[in-house]
């Protein structure tokens, strides 16, 4: 299966949801603690070797970034300098990226295109807020501010398109209505950070976080003082943790181990598959929405992997 | 704790021969915990765990149809399900022949997604004044940041096995303080995920050697703003701001896109879009959020620290102006910080001593306030931007426009502005109704914010209207010199500065059409440490003759100093444009919208043309200057010193620079080379006290001010100056003599 060599730092990668064969990683010089970033779009290719369709270089690391659910071209980045930057790739290189938005006064660490009200996307940013955009305005159009401290992931929830929810330093985790003026939920999810968090598919009240204390929990926000599964299996903080577009109880996630990590939160056995092709922290995985179990993962070895379930990634 | 039991435990119970990893951190805790590979730990973690899959199908129906996929959200991956299978199918299958017709199936020029592609016209066009291009860094790729790259790797794989980080000394790695900020946030926070078991002291401990061998300090507050930084990125909002505003952009950029957005995209646009109060319903409710919050702990804003408020206002007005006056070196200075701090009630002063305040620095009322004044964007600043910018009906009338074109109705978002509103309200009342907010402290907050805006307003009307134009002294004995012009340019080669204005004014007045005067003029004042004087007289020199290079690089030079980063791109710009040399590689049509880059990337082409040619070298440093690239910059000015070493106004050049990166003692070298040139040059004795007082010598800085300030007494900023290192060298006898400037005694007290 393909790999592709990243010059920095890979620290997020994701499938467009238009496209099998294309797919866009966040990279980081220095491991994102100091240095430039960028933000390749590659395109897969069955025989040959994964290559490079465009490549955008920032001034500051490349965190995440996530794909426009409206536009097959536009691409949303999150940028250490504080700063959410849009991109075009039906524009030429000089011409992105089309939007530079300077709000979050710390390092913006998560983006998330709204997977149903297509033109509003969220970012998280370390100056402990997460903001909501829409392509058409220069600045935001709101300011969520309410966690005590980091925001490292901020998600939509995928069948509400006013709801969404967000991981924290803070150890918790916050469900939000855009329509309400704050939070609706605060969920104290681990006992130490909590650096991901994901909605299910197919159900709209279940929600997965992963936490620096090795594990990820699986909630029912209707019920959630007891978790509905806990998923041991980690050796190190868990990074992301991301629900299977295809399967109701898959969960893919990655983790300062450097493994890649699939699990079934339903049954009792739940780790299902474990990959430890990374040689350095696995920080970045996806799940093709258009090819079942077509897996991506990235990290701090500058290598972009691309496989099918079941398959080494590694092999030639 | 569970994690270490199971490394231990792996490492007892592993096959010998077994350790495959090929990675570093596998190897350490080898070498560190016996033969503890990576797989033996897991396996022993995870009971349950196969860690292999063999079965590649895992899921047996992989082409299961996908259309059971709950609502419409995923309508698009639905549509290309078939192929995907089959593009997976194919993938498995090593069969290569048939690879490559699914592939071809997969490419076939009938698009996955009609309704993408069509809506990429849809997508409004996107303004280019908008895009800010951020200058990136220079590379970290030399000898030194290879250190840095595998440095900073053995801090983070030293997770593994819980080994104390021994970092190896380094070389001086020319970090800037923006990066160090960078570096000691970014660990600090880091190292939490990485060392999740270890308790803080160890997390501490190896964030605190990391940062030490980096020669960082580690005690300064973590998490706390990137003054630096954040700065920059203001500078640059700003200017995105600026550009936005004269032009027809602002008037039909958005609101037009938008229109055109939303007749072909019809609703799912408009929720969001009729938060039509943002600025308003948006900006009040955040502030109001964190109005709530602190109120309640600092309840004193009404009463018992009205004098306090006092004070602060005072502080917070000098800040200001500081902050205005934006020299480079200012900007970085600790005393800046230092006032900012105590603006913000950080820091009290009481019986004439500094205390630290009591308060939760960080969070209160008026540490708020003043971030909003630092920040000078808030939405209320901005309001009034665009009021200033558009007139009074700009606004109104764009967003009446668009609501016509939208036509009025969308539920959502005016449900959604009227919960906000009302919400708001309804807390607003809860909260004066619980007594947390007085009546009167509440009346007094907005009295307060009021009068803070009315001055605010008349500030920035004040300085608007004072920017630019030359302001004379009043009382000039060279008027009616027969030959004013001579008398100066003798008086400046003696290094009779403030004379010398004196005299070249003469003669401006009497030749207002006299470029050369004015340029004098403003070189005058430049080296007398005035950059705002001096940037009037070059536009004034400018104005008669709009293509003399010394005065262009001088304006540049300027607005340089003042941090303007657009004017200084412009006459930069066009110094280059008019040079009989280069001004072929100028393509005049970029001078509308003029970005770094670009501007940077002509005077490398220009270097490469002639190497030799000093002033080019000396643009470039000015250059990287503005880009805050201080190793770059240090790198030209000392190539362009080569080729003219007796240029002093150079090494005072490279002097400030070396300052600016935080190399003060390599700074007071190059000033004192300035100073051998030309011992009467006020600028750099000012230059060199800084330096001094930067390292912690403040009775050396302030013989340096005070030599400075006895060649031209009314350098305003030495003045200040001069006050800091006092303050911070327990000279609080010497106060009075500086505050009624009194040189005579500051002379004998400080001799140099």
């Amino acid at each position: 299966m393909p790999v592709f060599k990243t010059p920095f730092n890979g620290y997020a990668v994701k499938f467009s949801p238009f496209y099998e064969h294309r797919l866009a990683v966040a990279t980081a010089q220095n491991f994102g603690i100091l240095g430039n970033g960028r933000v390749h779009v590659l395109d897969l290719s069955p025989a040959g070797p994964i290559s490079e369709f465009a490549a955008f270089d920032t001034a500051d690391a490349v965190y995440d970034l996530s794909w426009s659910e409206s536009h097959d071209s536009l691409l949303v980045a999150a940028v250490a300098d504080g700063s959410v930057k849009l991109y075009d790739l039906s524009l030429p290189p000089p011409s992105n990226p089309v939007r530079s938005l300077h709000e979050h006064t710390r390092e913006a660490h998560s983006a998330d295109y709204n997977p149903v009200r297509r033109d509003s996307f969220i970012t998280g940013s370390w100056d402990d807020t997460i903001k909501l955009w829409t392509i058409d305005r220069p600045t935001s159009v709101r300011t969520f501010k309410e966690h005590a401290y980091c925001v490292y992931s901020a998600a939509w929830n995928p069948s509400h398109a006013d709801v969404f929810a967000s991981a924290s330093g803070d150890c918790t985790v916050r469900i939000w209505d855009v329509r309400e003026p704050g939070s609706t939920m605060i969920l104290p999810a681990h006992e130490f950070e909590i650096l991901s968090c994901d909605w299910n598919k197919y159900d709209d009240c279940v929600i997965a976080t992963a936490s620096v204390d090795k594990s990820i929990k699986v909630w029912d926000v209707r019920s959630f003082r007891v978790p509905v599964a806990v998923l041991n299996g980690h050796s190190y903080a868990v990074r992301k943790v991301k629900f299977s577009p295809h399967r109701s109880s898959l969960i893919a996630s990655c983790s300062y181990d450097m493994t890649v990590c699939l699990w079934d939160y339903m049954v009792e056995d739940a780790l299902i598959g474990r990959y430890d092709h990374h040689t350095e922290f696995a920080v970045g995985v996806d799940m093709s929405v258009l090819v079942e179990g077509l897996l991506a993962s990235t990290g701090w070895d500058e290598l972009v992997y691309v496989w099918q379930h079941g398959t080494d990634p590694r092999a030639p | 704790m569970a994690m270490r039991e199971l490394v231990t435990g792996g490492a007892a119970c592993a096959v010998p021969g077994s350790s495959s990893s090929s990675n570093p951190l596998g190897a350490l805790a080898n070498a560190l915990i016996g033969s503890s590979s990576k797989t033996q730990e897991r396996l022993k973690e995870i009971p349950t765990s196969a860690t292999t899959i063999s079965d590649g199908n895992f899921y047996a129906g992989t082409d299961e149809q996908l259309n059971m996929l709950p609502g419409s959200e995923f309508d698009h991956p639905l549509q290309s399900n078939g192929q995907g299978a089959e593009f997976f199918r194919g993938f498995r299958s090593a069969d290569q022949g048939r690879l490559a017709d699914v592939w071809d199936e997969i490419h076939s020029p009938q698009l996955p997604h009609a309704q993408g592609r069509d809506s990429l016209t849809n997508l409004p066009v996107m303004d280019h004044t908008v895009r800010v291009n951020m200058p990136l860094r220079p590379d970290f790729d030399g000898p030194p940041q290879r250190v840095l790259s595998s440095f900073l790797h053995s801090f983070v794989n030293s997770n593994r096995g819980g080994i104390p980080f021994h970092p190896t000394p380094l070389p001086v790695l020319g970090l800037s303080e923006g990066d160090k900020q960078c570096i000691r946030d970014r660990s600090s926070i880091m190292a939490r995920h990485f060392f999740a078991d270890k308790n803080e002291d160890f997390i501490n401990a190896q964030v605190n050697a990391l940062l030490s061998s980096l020669d960082i300090d580690s005690d300064i507050q973590e998490r706390g703003p990137q003054p630096g930084r954040f700065r920059e990125l203001e500078g640059y909002w700003n200017e995105s701001q600026g550009m936005l505003k004269p032009g027809p952009h602002a008037a039909d950029g958005w609101v037009d896109e938008y229109a055109q957005h939303r007749i072909q995209h019809g609703d799912p646009n408009a929720w969001a879009h009729s938060f039509e109060l943002q600025h308003g319903a948006n900006g009040w409710a955040s502030e109001f959020e964190h109005e709530q919050s602190q109120i309640a702990s600092v309840n004193q804003i009404g009463g018992s620290n009205i004098a306090n408020l006092a004070a602060m206002e005072q502080t917070r007005m000098l800040a200001h102006t500081l902050a205005q006056n934006n020299d480079p070196k200012f900007q970085n200075s600790k005393f800046l910080q230092f006032v900012s701090k105590m603006s913000r009630g950080e820091i009290i002063i009481e019986d004439n001593q500094m205390k630290p305040a009591v308060v939760s620095a960080r969070g209160d009322w008026a540490a708020e306030y003043q971030q909003q004044y630092d920040g000078g964007h808030t939405w209320a600043d901005q309001f009034m931007h665009e009021k200033l910018s558009r007139g009074p009906d700009g606004w109104a009338n764009e967003f009446a426009a668009e609501r016509e074109q939208h036509g009025s109705v969308d539920q959502w978002a005016n449900e959604f502005s009227k919960l906000q509103v009302q919400d708001w309200a309804e807390e607003f009342g809860n909260q004066v109704g619980k007594g947390a907010l007085g009546e009167n402290s509440a009346d007094n907050w907005a009295n307060t914010y009021d009068d803070f805006l009315n001055e605010q307003v008349a500030a920035k009307q004040r300085s608007d209207t004072s920017r630019g134009i030359y302001e004379f002294s009043d009382v000039n004995p060279y008027v009616g010199h027969p030959n004013p012009l001579k008398e100066g340019q003798e008086l400046f080669r003696k290094g009779l500065l403030s004379e010398a204005v004196l005299a070249l004014e003469a003669e401006v007045l009497k030749n207002p059409e006299n470029a050369e005067g004015w340029r004098l003029l403003g070189i005058a004042h430049a080296e007398n440490d005035d950059d705002q004087q001096a940037i009037a007289a070059m536009m004034r020199a400018q104005e008669v003759d709009p293509t003399n290079l010394e005065v262009l690089l001088a304006l540049g030079v300027s607005h340089t100093n003042e941090l303007e980063q657009a004017a200084a791109l412009k006459y930069l710009y066009s110094w280059l444009r008019h040079h009989s040399k280069y001004g072929t590689l100028a393509p005049p049509e970029m001078s509308d919208s003029l970005y770094y880059a670009d501007v940077a990337r002509l005077f490398n082409d220009a270097a490469q043309m002639s190497p030799e040619d000093a002033d080019i070298h000396i643009v470039l440093g000015v250059l990287y200057n503005l880009s805050r690239e201080y190793d770059k910059a240090i790198a030209s000015f000392k190539t362009a010193l080569k080729l003219k070493p007796r240029d002093y106004s150079l090494w005072n050049k490279l002097g400030a620079t070396q300052a600016n990166s935080v190399q003060s003692a390599d700074a007071i070298e190059a000033y004192q080379q300035a100073l051998d040139l030309k011992p009467n040059y006020v600028r750099a004795w000012a230059n060199m006290g800084i330096s001094y007082a930067n390292q912690g010598m403040y009775e050396d800085s302030i013989r340096y001010y005070v030599r400075a300030l006895a060649m031209n007494p009314k350098a305003d900023n030495a003045w200040q100056y001069l006050r800091i290192s006092l303050s911070c060298a327990s000279r609080n006898d010497m106060m009075e003599a500086c505050d009624s400037r009194n040189l005579d005694v500051l002379q004998k007290e400080f001799p140099l």
